[in-house]
């Protein structure tokens, strides 16, 4: 009986174990799960664009339950990725809904791509460091914020 | 229990009084914090794996229940074969089964109990023999659910 409860002991470590050795790419988007980074935001294509991204910012961080704030600009759309303060959680969707009225009032050209998700500000972050480094092409980057957009809209 | 106690003689009577002496008292508030720590630990475990998926592979905030399910449930099998979570269940009662860990061990118990009876009529008959319940439960109440938010919806303007 000891042996098997040894045996799961054992099992269990390695796992954990396992798993923590994954995590050695020492960057930002390591601790983007567990505390605020409050990413710079940043566009793709125009460079006119810098002021309406910080702008964009600053009005998705004005929101008291939001904590953290990741945005990209890109040819079309501009994607937003935040989080909520735990204990307001429960009120996610008021929260998105608020979120989008103000932003379609406050730009009415522009197309918006909303997410609370912890994935989705992950892969922004994630996409805002290749960017940042010149990892990744324009190209790329439209293509991989598409893809991020496409995965922020699936239910199951 | 009113009308139980109106039949009883006074020889039973008597009994029950000493029967009331000796039973020990049930220890409610240390199970409750028992099952508290144990379901914890359990939820804290389904957490990190949940973030795992997240964090490793293409699953979002809601797409990560599902294969977190099928891990917990996995983990709780094999433990329940190695004859870990009995003792864990012995210990923290409810706090062990009301999580989904639960439903694999209810799965996996049966099964290893009733595997002398032969592969077909005994594991296969009985392996959900308590997780049926379970099962059809979860089905119906999700039913009930579904069919109440579908009417708020259609009534109520949700």
């Amino acid at each position: 009986m000891k042996k098997n409860v040894y045996f799961t002991i054992m099992l269990l470590t390695a796992f954990l174990l396992l798993t923590a050795g994954c995590s050695q790419k020492g960057h930002q988007d390591r601790l983007a799960l567990i505390k605020a980074t409050n990413p710079a935001p940043l566009h793709i294509s125009k460079q006119d664009s810098a002021n309406a991204v910080q702008s964009i910012k600053k009005d998705v961080r004005s929101f008291p339950e939001i904590y953290d704030v990741a945005v990209i600009k890109g040819k079309r759309t501009t994607l937003i990725a935040y989080k909520v303060k735990h204990m307001q959680r429960f009120r996610m969707k008021a929260i998105e809904k608020r979120l989008n009225n103000r932003l379609e009032k406050k730009y009415p050209n522009e197309k918006f791509t909303v997410s609370s998700d912890y994935k989705i500000f992950l892969e922004v972050i994630r996409l805002q460091e290749k960017m940042k480094n010149r990892d990744i092409s324009k190209k790329q980057a439209e293509k991989r914020m598409n893809k991020i957009i496409k995965l922020s809209e699936e239910m199951t | 229990m009113a009308s139980k106690n109106k039949n009883v003689t006074p020889q039973q009577k008597q009994y029950q009084q000493l029967q009331k002496k000796h039973e020990l008292k049930r220890p409610v508030l240390k199970n409750c914090l028992k099952a508290f720590l144990v379901g914890g630990i359990i939820c804290t475990i389904g957490q990190a794996i949940s973030y795992f998926y997240i964090y490793f592979f293409d699953f979002t905030e809601q797409t990560a229940g599902n294969p977190t399910v099928a891990t917990m449930v996995f983990l709780s099998m094999l433990l329940t074969g190695f004859g870990v979570y009995d003792h864990l269940a012995q210990f923290g009662g409810a706090g062990s089964a009301v999580p989904v860990t639960g439903f694999g061990n209810a799965v996996i118990s049966a099964a290893i109990e009733h595997r002398t009876e032969g592969f077909v009529l005994g594991v296969g008959g009985n392996m959900f023999k308590l997780a049926g319940s379970v099962i059809l439960f979860g089905v119906f109440s999700a039913f009930v659910v579904a069919l109440v938010k579908t009417l708020l919806q259609i009534w109520g303007g949700l």
